[in-house]
């Protein structure tokens, strides 16, 4: 109480300096959330892509139609445990710019992984797909299903069919989020209509797939099953988890330095301001300290109480600019989910540590001050005017 | 034994690469207990360095004299560390000062009451016995008000409970009437007598009045850094 007394004594710049951990506090909040939810989804995707090889073709961005005929090729190879082919493409017919990751279709066949798959989806709302299914039914991951608010039951239209919605799936933070799963079936005769005539007037819409999965046997040289399918395959391309992580690892570093770039620059910004705001505190009150010396106040008092008010600016400037942070998830996020894209995660333990950062800051940007003030001559800062 | 001696007290302050003030020039002085000094002189005589370096504030230097020495209850303070030394302040003795020195965001309570914390007490047993020095001073009913909405007399008397909260044995007090009009400084310098008188409390204050002299027991007068004379006040005077 008596500390909050101290600083409302210099309002103006008691505030000022809070609004400047305020800021950097804030970013630091901002930010963090958006590398929380990035590194979520490429922990997601790097746990996905851990115990797997995917085949696309080489020539076109991975969106090519392949031949059913490559998977057979694949399942004769050593070393191969399974192989999952399927169809990919995105959700909407007209691809809009987005943030995040778009919205897909995924048509495989259910249970061609052979119970390989290690990243195990879990049903909010009905069933999954099973290999009886062959009409228009799909399971939704869960932003698409929250933001077209449906559920098991719910019919949706995906491409101009309308869709039996058999389930819906828990929120996994990474991409199946944003995956329609429907039977190998539908996405081929949605995925043909994308090609240009010329092609889909020589292949048939079952033959064709655009990627598939491939499980290694448990002990096998996954680069080397990578090289032998890339050989099998003409024209084909190969992603293994430990490539995955190697690509998408270089991006989430680079966040990750501007993150700690933010709390850097907030650091030292919030921190000389702190060490100028407690340096004039300590200059104007030198009489008082003077007389605190005077009377017994020991040195390590004066730090304390002055540390202490430091640590309180901090505090203060923290638990603002993580209220200000929480504030701007929240809207980005509602205004994003519409749109299917939520960028941020605020995390407590985001939370915990902007605002025992910022403390932290405030008390060791005090220290110096404190410490000149206790250094100070009693007689002398008795005399100050 | 005395309450307080000092020996070959020298002070020399150094205002400049040429300029030293040589504020006190070989001072010996005893202060026994139950006494009311007056310490008395002209501007510059050095009673206020003395009162500094009789109070802990300031260590005496030796300026090609003999070796100083200050004994509090027979016991030497020369090598004590800062810490101790403060803790002695905290403990042992009281200090009033000419412009009152409260702190300003603090109550008359917490002003009175932060002395006794400062000696070790906790904050709640510092109030209450802060609550009984402020009704010793009569400024009970005053006890929540800051000191800029308290009278020169009324913030005097703060300091002087502020003083006598932990009852020390020796009460240091630098003009303490210099601030005051005379109502207010026969006040304050009443209630310090009663202090002394009733509980046997030592004072020692400077001042270059010679009315608040005459209030006390003995006058010790300085002139440039040298005691001059040091004789007790008649007492009749003393009990005027």
């Amino acid at each position: 109480m008596r500390l909050l007394r101290e600083l409302s004594r210099r309002k103006l710049r008691t505030t000022l300096t809070i609004l400047g951990i305020t800021i950097g506090i804030w970013a630091l909040v901002v930010f963090s959330s958006m590398a929380n939810k990035i590194n979520a989804l490429v922990e997601g995707g790097s746990e996905y892509y851990a115990d797997k090889i995917l085949v696309t073709d080489g020539s076109a961005f991975g969106t090519a139609p392949m031949g059913l005929e490559s998977a057979d090729a694949i399942r004769d190879l050593d070393g191969v445990a399974a192989v999952d082919a399927q169809i990919q493409l995105l959700f909407d017919e007209e691809a809009g710019v987005s943030f995040g990751i778009p919205e897909l279709i995924i048509g495989a066949v259910p249970g061609a992984d052979e119970g390989l798959e290690q990243f195990q989806l879990e049903l909010a709302t009905g069933r999954m797909i099973t290999p009886e299914d062959d009409g228009d039914v799909v399971v939704l991951g869960s932003t698409i299903a929250t933001a077209r608010d449906v559920a098991a039951g719910d019919t949706i239209e995906i491409r101009g069919r309308d869709f039996e919605v058999v389930g819906t799936l828990q929120p996994t933070l990474t991409a199946p989020d944003t995956t329609a799963l429907v039977p190998l079936s539908a996405a081929q005769e949605m995925f043909i209509e994308t090609l240009p005539p010329l092609i889909t007037d020589s292949v048939e819409p079952e033959e064709l797939v655009n990627q598939i999965v491939v499980y290694p046997d448990a002990g096998a040289d996954v680069d080397e099953v990578a090289a032998q399918i890339e050989g099998a395959v003409a024209n084909s391309a190969t992603l293994t988890g430990a490539e995955f992580d190697e690509q998408v690892g270089a991006s989430t570093a680079i966040f990750n330095a501007i993150i700690i770039g933010v709390a850097v620059i907030s650091l030292v910004v919030g921190g000389l301001s702190v060490i100028n705001t407690m340096a004039m505190s300590v200059a104007e009150r030198t009489r008082e300290i003077g007389i605190r010396r005077a009377i017994g106040g020991s040195r390590g008092r004066i730090i304390r109480a002055l540390v202490a008010e430091a640590g309180l600016i901090g505090l203060i400037g923290g638990l603002i600019g993580l209220g200000l942070g929480a504030l701007v998830v929240v809207l980005a996020n509602e205004a994003g989910r519409a749109g299917g894209t939520v960028l941020f995660d605020l995390t407590p333990e985001t939370a915990l540590f902007a605002v025992g950062f910022s403390t932290i800051l405030g008390m060791l940007a005090g220290v110096i001050p404190a410490w000149s003030a206790a250094r100070l001559d009693p007689v002398a800062a008795l005399r100050y005017e | 034994m005395a309450l307080l001696e000092g020996r070959n007290l020298r002070k020399t302050y150094r205002l400049g690469r040429r300029n030293t003030v040589e504020a006190l020039r070989g001072v010996d002085i005893t202060i026994e207990a139950g006494e009311m000094v007056a310490i008395m002189g002209p501007s510059g005589s050095g009673k206020s360095t003395l009162m500094h370096l009789l109070g802990l504030l300031h260590s005496p230097d030796r300026n090609h004299g003999p070796a100083p020495e200050v004994l509090i209850d027979g016991q030497s303070v020369a090598n004590l560390s800062d810490r101790t030394r403060t803790q002695m302040r905290a403990k042992t003795m009281g200090f009033v000062f000419q412009s009152f020195n409260l702190v300003p965001t603090l109550t008359a309570l917490e002003n009175v009451a932060l002395a006794g914390e400062y000696a070790g007490a906790s904050r709640s047993r510092a109030t209450a016995t802060a609550r009984e020095a402020l009704a010793w001073v009569g400024l009970a009913e005053r006890a929540d008000h800051r000191p800029m909405e308290l009278s020169g007399g009324e913030q005097q008397r703060v300091a002087i409970a502020r003083s006598l909260v932990n009852e020390p044995a020796l009460v240091l007090a630098d003009e303490p009437t210099g601030n005051l009009d005379s109502g207010h400084s026969t006040e304050v310098l009443g209630l310090l007598r009663r202090f002394n008188r009733e509980r046997g409390q030592t004072v020692v204050l400077v001042t270059h009045d010679a009315e608040v002299g005459a209030f006390c027991d003995r006058i010790i007068r300085m002139r440039d850094g040298l005691i001059v004379a040091d004789e007790p006040v008649a007492p009749e005077a003393a009990a005027a």
